[in-house]
């Protein structure tokens, strides 16, 4: 075999991020997308803790999304205190 | 010269859905439609692909079936390079997943979806040159998506094929397409009356109306 072992991927798996991967965009996993209603937002960052994949990100104010890895799967919906935090459908957005 | 590896009667159909959530119906659609050829006497083969590792809850999967007139030559290839018909079990995989990679000129892509082809062709980035129509239909409001990890390892599926929402999609599939006979479907699908309420209500559009229209 001419390709290094090191080199060869092992199915699905790539290297683990430290702030971004571009090996593994997972934002077209998303069905629902959240939208977060920043007048309620507290910037508790229950969500941000929540986050499975880091894509809460923090701000002076209140937090935004990083929807290139959001995979839409609501927890940060589900853990939000004040709920401000809807999930809204994907293809309502055109971007 | 001469393409040694050309299969002119041979027909590709890939099925994109959500990891989990309708993995089976995915398989469901493929193993319907290529059952009901099989009893019309064609040469037939259902697979998924694994590679998409689909126990990842959403994650873009594709199932694939043959059909063919003649004996499949290319029964070990693993992928569809080049599909004839394209379904999605779900709206959303329009945006950012790669799912006309290939196609055939005169595609069909069929979706299961409450929006009109108009709204979901604007997300449709790359490879409409060779689309020929898209079909909607409603198949949520028909059947509830099954959700089962029975058969996902290729083991028997205890649910039975076309029990969910997967035989009103592979109902539109025979509307749009003509593949099989749809009473050869019918035998096949335990879920006759979605299927059949999907024949009737399945929509076809032309993909240059929708081209023309801007």
């Amino acid at each position: 075999m001419s390709v290094p072992v090191k080199e060869v991927p092992f199915a699905g798996t790539v290297p683990s991020p430290k702030t971004e991967n571009e090996g593994m965009i997972t934002g077209n996993w998303r069905t629902r997308r959240p939208v977060l209603d920043a007048d309620k937002c507290t910037n508790c960052l229950i969500c941000w803790i929540s986050c499975p994949d880091s894509s809460v990100n923090q701000n002076a104010d209140v937090v935004s999304f990083n929807l290139k890895y959001c995979k839409g799967c609501g927890i940060c919906n589900e853990v939000c205190p004040v709920g401000a935090i809807s999930l809204a459908p994907e293809l309502d957005f055109e971007d | 010269m001469t393409n040694l590896f050309e299969e002119p009667g041979l027909k590709q159909i890939t099925v994109w859905a959500r990891g989990v959530y309708e993995n089976k119906e995915a398989r469901d659609v493929v193993v319907a439609v290529t059952e009901a050829a099989a009893l019309e006497g064609k040469f037939v083969q259902a697979w998924e692909n694994y590679v998409d590792l689909p126990d990842r809850i959403y994650v873009p999967v594709r199932a694939y079936g043959k059909i063919s007139d003649q004996e499949i030559e290319s029964k070990y290839v693993y992928e569809n390079e080049t599909p004839d018909i394209v379904a999605l079990t779900e709206e959303t995989l329009v945006k950012g997943v790669d799912i006309l990679a290939g196609i055939k000129p005169g595609a069909v892509l069929v979706i299961n979806t409450k929006r009109p082809a108009e709204y979901l062709f604007k997300f449709i980035k790359k490879g409409t040159e060779n689309l020929a129509s898209i079909v909607t239909v409603d198949a949520n409001s028909l059947a509830k998506s099954i959700i089962t990890l029975s058969g996902a390892e290729g083991a028997t599926d205890a649910s039975g094929i076309g029990k969910g929402m997967g035989a009103a999609l592979a109902a539109a599939i025979v509307k749009a397409t003509g593949i099989v006979q749809f009473e050869s479907l019918l035998k096949i699908v335990e879920n006759k009356n979605a299927a059949k309420k999907a024949f009737e209500k399945a929509q076809v559009v032309d993909v240059k109306t929708l081209v023309n229209a801007g």
